[in-house]
């Protein structure tokens, strides 16, 4: 790991007046060292906001909840209102990485973290995420990559809690030296067709202080599951955040959103479609998880994706609607 | 490793000799427990030494050997004051880093080092001009004159030593390398072709380590294949004609790394008189032996001490490329060197389990007596050999004829090393999902077959107490029966390893005035718990608990210890440690005779206490008598002799049952529960040999269904050299396992112990699986590991709910 | 991708230029063809690999700012109960702190990224792992690790449990195994062996001694009444 400065800051505004000149936010510092001990990231100044107090915390408000950015996946997985309203969000931080992990990682730190792919993350490998030319999956192994929009960059979105908030139509909040803004999840990430060593639309000189969900309407049951290879410590090879709106046993509105799908979180409107005005069974559960698989692009090695989503997809439907229980061979 | 058989013949007249009436000079004819208790337990003579210890009874009826004291060094490892190598910190000393190969395949055109040494805090800076590892160039003609070929990524080319750990890794990246690259190969298949990249100029074989591996010398090599190497014993081809049932299937198996939680490394201090290297390695002697043969130094002023050790698994014998670069940066400098391997160094340059890709034929008769069995099998150990894996094929069963061919092929990828078993798990992957299908064929039952083709008495003993147990009696004989999504499967598998001894394996024993007695050997305790059992040793000899022992091992100033690989630690040092205890307790008692008025002879130690034969005086305790020593301390010094029925063949071995919930929507196969009965003679501490067959199952699971060495093939850089992509089963991938020990008296020695590490599930666990997956889905999975692409893949070719082979 | 070349001619051009210092597997064209596109500020550093540092580029005016190297600073930690002030450079990391300045050798680096949880301590009761933390991130709370969880010289009841049901055999991963169980009996002192299986989710063993672990968490469960 190179040598740095680590800017220690106090305040928000302390942080953001650090942000230029290539300097770089650390929160919780997992991914960024990851990244830096593999030579990838070679930041020579961090900017440490870890210990803004104003930026750590779950509060209820009128229209939902505002989590602070620096709240660490633990903290929101154990929250007894994440837990009552936002089962989602309680799976998806519960189920990241490892339990060390979600005790150091913050949900800021989660949305932004670099996606997953071997090539990038190997410094064997300089590829378009690096500012290069070459994307080494295509020809090579590609098991774990993206079944849609892979056409540029096929790694896929890294973060399960931005499955979960997109499934929740929530917001992060945006904060520089001028003033505040929100934006969607859903318009957060930077396709790779677009840029692929960009991730967001973080501006170079904005911190993301909070994640801001609004309350779900009444009837909502959700539910996140992801599948791996083993059960324990594990990346999706597939996973479903499914959030229902129910009156009674009919399912008014739903979202379908798959995580290890694509380079960047993705709902899937073709299955909400098939739950829209039904009722929750097997069947609509299982019609919804291959109308997800619509238009989806395997690469040579990850077909066996086009498979899995669709169970990951119907169980986690049947999980959100109560009719089964948690899938024991899912990533725990 | 040992794949002949003795024959009928042979044994009788082995048994022959050992039942002699006169005893030669030196010797006495002496009865042992043989056999198994509460089956086959009888008594059979023995000549042995009059030198040796009296006969120990069955575990039953022993203090301390055969029960499960806490284990020696269990305070130091909880409690995090265990000193690994990794943990030796001495003053003022050096970090080394390796800076390793960019490229899989090239000569290298220069090195310049000019960069690194300026740089603020190197001290030193060392290219390796004699790699280490890897098959070798039989003609020397043909080897590289300057520097040595790169054949694979991530091949230690020289290294750095600095004053801290981040001014070595970054000096390593200032080692600027030119390459003149050469065309590469990284896939088995592509390899074998005639027009493929060649890894070697001419032919080239690996030697094996203490811990086996290794491939043959001198077999006929045709561009990367190495091989084959034939055996054959019968006439295969009449064996198949005279089958009624044939069955022939393909298998193959991926590369597995050892992945040691310690990585391989050393601290070296080289003085002008004395070379003191601390290394994480299973042998002590080999490590010494090595360096001293590297340097040209007498093995005397080389030193090698191991107090802790964190994980081998067959990967760390000799100092390798880390012991002599660190030991060469210690002679530079003048200063103790540090040199721990990273993860990914760890993943890509110091062994792993070879890959398999095996046809197996197997013909048999109705009653399932087997005609033929025919193996052939390509394999890459990488850059080296040691890919064969006929052991189980030649070993496990009874055949009428046998041919085997084993080919190494050769690719652009870290040389392979001995792994727990090796070849084993490749082999019995094949092999015992092949007699299952043959007992379908059958129709007969799974373990009906293997009692019929199995001489083992040990094993038929294990199957008849599986065949009892309910998970086996829980087995569905017809495949593929749940309805549903979720379909369990139950299904078994069995081992086989050798019975091999080193000489090389001896200690002292002292006794002290204060009543301590302590044992020292250069043996090195890898996890298994010797240091434990040798403290189990003097303490059934002394009467003292064994937490009450000293035991000193893992440092070349003692006596020689053995090499810890192919199982044969317990049975080699405990028997040289109960002479030595033997011989102390009677240089004791002669110390003790005169203060107590009686001759030596009169004196018998026994339960912690000295009895006096004639009741010159009442018991008195160990402790009392040995403040009667005449002198402040004896001691007394054994190596090992000969086992006592030194030409009998023996193994050991075990059968696994595995039960197995597989998820046909997913391709996820959950491992739910596993009845393992193993044998490995006398258990000396059951409960660490129990945990060693835990963890073999553990390792055999984790081969089975999650790891994978994956190479880039456009470029040939691994692009999992982690533990993260590189997939080891955690907490929730472990089933229920249950193990039952049956013990095995062979009559070899004077502990009569064996040894349980290569027997210990790892080669079997795959195989039950397989055949539970058969038992739970009607389709047979060929193919490890077994992720969900694969048994998706497999699924998908099955016909429907139909198939029963 | 159609232009690829083989692997051959690819390795022959990156080995050819030893100013490649990196010797990766690059594409053909050193500059990117998104050139001026906007980038994250985490993304900055990952694609311009700044590696000289800039002075003007690092000034601090701030007041809730304080600037800590790039060279080593003294730092004081609080670990097991006793304060330790060393000299540290902000790159340390909490396990090299540990490790190689206090010599509390006991918290293992095993995979150095946080997937095998050998160098797991508790800060203040929570596990981290130490190869991901910056020591300079530790400031401020209490680090406990394997040297400091038993009490008056005893060992904690955890650590008797893994004793007596011999929950170790090399003994690398044991304990980092060690604070992830004590950690989950300090929030949960009666968990199931499901609950077991979860907390030690992260930590790897090679041995493969998981079930003795699971049964001496679960016995510890039984008798651990006090707090560590």
């Amino acid at each position: 790991m190179n040598q740095f400065i680590l800017a220690d800051c106090t305040t928000e505004s302390g942080a953001l007046s650090q942000l230029h000149d290539g300097a770089v936010v650390k929160a919780g510092g997992v991914d960024l060292l990851d990244l830096m001990k593999s030579g990838i990231a070679t930041p020579t100044k961090l900017v440490n906001i870890r210990n803004i107090s104003g930026m750590r915390g779950i509060h209820e408000t009128a229209q939902g909840l505002n989590i602070g950015a620096l709240t660490t996946l633990a903290e929101i997985e154990e929250d007894p209102a994440v837990k009552a309203h936002y089962a989602i969000l309680s799976d998806a931080c519960g189920h990241a990485a490892t339990p060390q992990i979600r005790n150091m990682a913050t949900v800021g730190g989660n949305l932004l973290q670099q996606n997953r792919c071997w090539y990038f993350r190997s410094d064997d490998f300089a590829c378009l995420k690096k500012g290069k030319d070459m994307c080494f999956a295509f020809d090579g192994l590609n098991q774990y990559h993206a079944i849609f929009d892979n056409t540029t960059c096929p790694s896929v979105a890294p973060s399960s809690a931005a499955v979960a908030l997109l499934g929740l139509n929530a917001s992060v909040e945006l904060t520089s030296a001028k003033g505040k803004r929100t934006v969607a999840i859903k318009d957060f990430y930077v396709h790779p067709d677009v840029n692929p060593m960009t991730r967001t639309v973080i501006a170079p000189d904005e911190l993301l202080t909070a994640v801001v969900i609004p309350k779900p309407a009444s009837g909502t049951r959700s539910a996140y599951q992801k599948y791996g290879e083993k059960r324990s410590y594990d990346w999706a090879t597939a996973d479903a955040g499914v959030v229902l709106e129910m009156d009674g046993n009919i399912c008014r509105k739903a979202a379908i959103v798959m995580g290890a799908a694509s380079p960047v979180v993705m709902r899937s409107p073709k299955a909400e479609a098939m739950l829209a005005g039904k009722p929750i069974t097997e069947e609509t559960a299982r019609a919804a998880g291959k109308a997800a698989m619509e238009g989806a692009q395997p690469l040579s090695m990850n077909g066996y994706k086009v498979q899995l989503f669709p169970v990951a997809i119907y169980r986690t439907i049947l999980l959100a609607a109560g009719q089964m229980g948690r899938d024991p061979s899912a990533v725990g | 490793m040992a794949t002949t058989k003795i024959t009928p013949a042979e044994e009788a007249l082995l048994g022959a000799v050992a039942d002699a009436a006169t005893p030669p000079p030196g010797t006495e004819t002496v009865m042992m427990p043989v056999g198994i208790p509460g089956y086959t337990l009888h008594q059979e003579a023995r000549q042995i030494p009059t030198t040796q210890p009296p006969v120990l009874p069955i575990n039953k009826d022993l203090q301390y050997i055969g029960k499960s004291p806490k284990r020696w060094d269990a305070h130091a490892k909880v409690s995090g004051s265990a000193r690994y190598t990794y943990d030796i910190q001495l003053p003022g000393m050096l970090y080394a880093k390796f800076v390793n190969a960019a490229v899989p395949h090239a000569h290298i055109v220069s090195i310049d080092t000019s960069a690194a040494e300026k740089l603020p805090g190197v001290k030193g800076v060392y290219v390796i001009q004699h790699l280490l590892g890897g098959a070798v160039l039989r003609d020397a003609a043909l080897k590289s004159k300057t520097y040595p070929t790169v054949r694979y990524a991530g091949q230690p080319i020289a290294a750095v030593a600095a004053t801290q750990p981040h001014i070595a890794e970054e000096a390593a990246k200032l080692v600027k390398v030119q390459y003149d690259a050469k065309p590469f190969v990284v896939d088995l298949e592509k390899a074998r072709q005639p027009n493929a990249p060649q890894v070697f100029p001419g032919p080239a074989d690996q030697a094996g380590t203490a811990g086996g591996g290794g491939g043959p010398h001198g077999v006929t090599q045709t561009g990367n294949v190495h091989g084959p190497a034939i055996h054959k014993v019968g006439d295969a081809e009449q064996g198949f004609k005279d089958a009624d049932v044939v069955v022939e299937s393909k298998y193959s198996t991926q590369v597995q790394t050892h992945s040691a939680l310690e990585t391989h490394g050393v601290v070296a201090d080289w003085k002008p008189d004395l070379l003191t290297v601390w290394a994480s390695t299973q042998g002590t002697a080999s490590v010494r032996e090595e360096l001293a043969a590297f340097f040209h130094l007498p093995k005397s002023q080389v030193r090698v001490i191991t107090e802790f050790m964190g994980g081998g698994f067959g990967a760390k014998f000799g100092a390798g490329n880390p012991g002599v670069v660190a030991a060469q940066l210690s002679r530079q400098t003048g200063t103790p060197v540090w040199l721990m391997l990273d993860r990914k160094q760890e993943h890509l340059s110091v062994g792993n389990r070879p890959s398999s890709d095996q046809t197996l034929k197997i013909g048999a008769k109705k009653d399932g007596t087997l005609t033929a069995v025919q193996l052939v099998s390509f394999g890459s150990a990488g850059c080296g050999t040691g890919a064969g894996c006929a052991g189980p094929a030649t070993n496990l069963y009874k055949w009428a004829a046998l041919h085997t061919e084993e080919n190494d092929v050769f690719i652009n990828a870290g040389p392979a090393s001995a792994m727990r078993a090796p070849g084993h798990p490749q082999g019995a992957f094949a092999l015992e999902q092949t007699i299952d299908e043959l007992a379908t064929k059958l129709n007969m039952d799974p373990i009906d077959l293997r009692d019929k083709i199995d001489e083992n008495p040990v094993r038929r003993v294990e199957r008849q107490i599986i065949r009892e147990s309910a998970l086996w009696k829980s087995r569905n004989p017809k495949p593929n029966a749940d309805q549903g999504h979720i379909k369990r499967g139950v299904g078994l598998s069995q081992s086989v390893w050798y019975r091999h001894i080193n000489m090389n394996s001896a200690a002292e024993v002292r006794v002290h005035r204060d009543g301590s007695v302590e044992v020292l050997s250069a043996v090195q305790d890898i996890g298994t718990g010797i240091k434990t059992v040798l403290a189990q040793v003097l303490a059934e000899q002394f009467g003292v608990p064994p937490e009450k022992v000293s035991v000193k091992i893992g440092d070349t100033n003692y006596p020689i210890g053995p090499n810890s690989g192919g199982s044969v630690t317990t049975a080699s040092l405990t028997p040289a440690v109960r002479d030595a205890a033997w011989q102390a307790s009677q240089k004791f008692l002669a110390s003790v005779a005169p203060a107590l008025g009686t001759a030596p002879d009169d004196l018998v130690l026994t339960g912690g206490e000295v009895h006096s034969k004639s009741n010159k005086f009442q018991p008195i305790t160990f402790r009392r008598a040995a403040a009667k020593m005449d002198t402040d301390e004896v001691s007394a010094q054994s190596k090992r002799i000969p086992d006592y029925n030194k030409g009998h063949y023996d193994t050991y071995g075990g059968v696994d049952v595995a039960e197995v919930e597989v998820d046909t929507e997913t391709g996820l196969i959950h491992v739910k529960r596993i009845f393992a009965v193993h044998d490995c003679g006398r258990p000396m501490n059951p409960s660490q040999v129990i945990n060693q067959i835990n963890g073999g199952l553990i390792q055999g699971i984790s081969y089975a269904l999650y790891e994978n060495r994956l190479l880039d093939p456009n470029f040939g850089y691994m692009v999992n050299p982690n533990l993260e992509q590189y997939k080891i089963a955690g907490s929730r991938d472990i089933p229920e396992l249950h193990v039952q020990l049956v013990e095995s008296y062979i009559g070899q020695s004077s502990t009569d112990a064996s040894g349980i590490g290569e027997a210990a599930g790892v080669m079997s666990a795959a195989a039950a699986i397989g055949n539970a997956f058969h038992n739970a889905t009607g389709v047979r999975i060929r193919t490890t590991p077994m992720t969900p692409p694969v048994v998706l893949k497999a699924l998908s070719k099955a016909p429907q709910r139909s198939e029963t082979a | 991708m159609s232009d690829r070349k083989s692997p051959s001619e690819d390795a022959a051009e990156q080995s050819s230029s030893p100013q490649n210092s990196n010797n990766v597997a690059t594409g053909i064209s050193r500059r990117g063809f998104l050139k001026g596109a906007g980038i994250t500020a985490a993304g900055t550093a990952l694609l311009e690999g700044v590696q000289v540092f800039s002075r003007e580029a690092v000034a601090a005016t701030h007041s809730d700012v304080k600037e800590l190297g790039p060279g080593a600073v003294p730092v004081t930690l609080l670990v097991n109960g006793k304060e330790h002030t060393i000299q540290i450079e902000p790159r340390t990391t909490l396990a090299d702190a540990l490790r190689v300045h206090m010599g509390l050798i006991g918290t293992k680096v095993i995979c150095d990224r946080g997937s095998c949880s050998g160098c797991t301590v508790l800060l203040d009761k929570t596990p981290v792992n130490s190869c991901m933390t910056l020591a300079m991130d530790a400031r401020g709370h209490h680090v406990t690790t394997i040297e400091g969880l038993p009490q008056n010289g005893e060992l904690h009841p955890l650590q008797t449990a893994f004793v007596k049901h011999d929950a170790m055999q090399c003994g690398f991963c044991t304990p980092g195994m060690v604070m992830s169980c004590a950690a989950l009996l300090e929030k949960n002192p009666k968990p199931t062996e499901d609950d077991v299986r979860h907390a030690t989710a992260g930590n790897l063993c090679r041995c493969g001694t998981y079930p003795r672990i699971f049964a001496a968490t679960l016995e510890a469960a039984g008798t651990s009444t006090r707090n560590a």
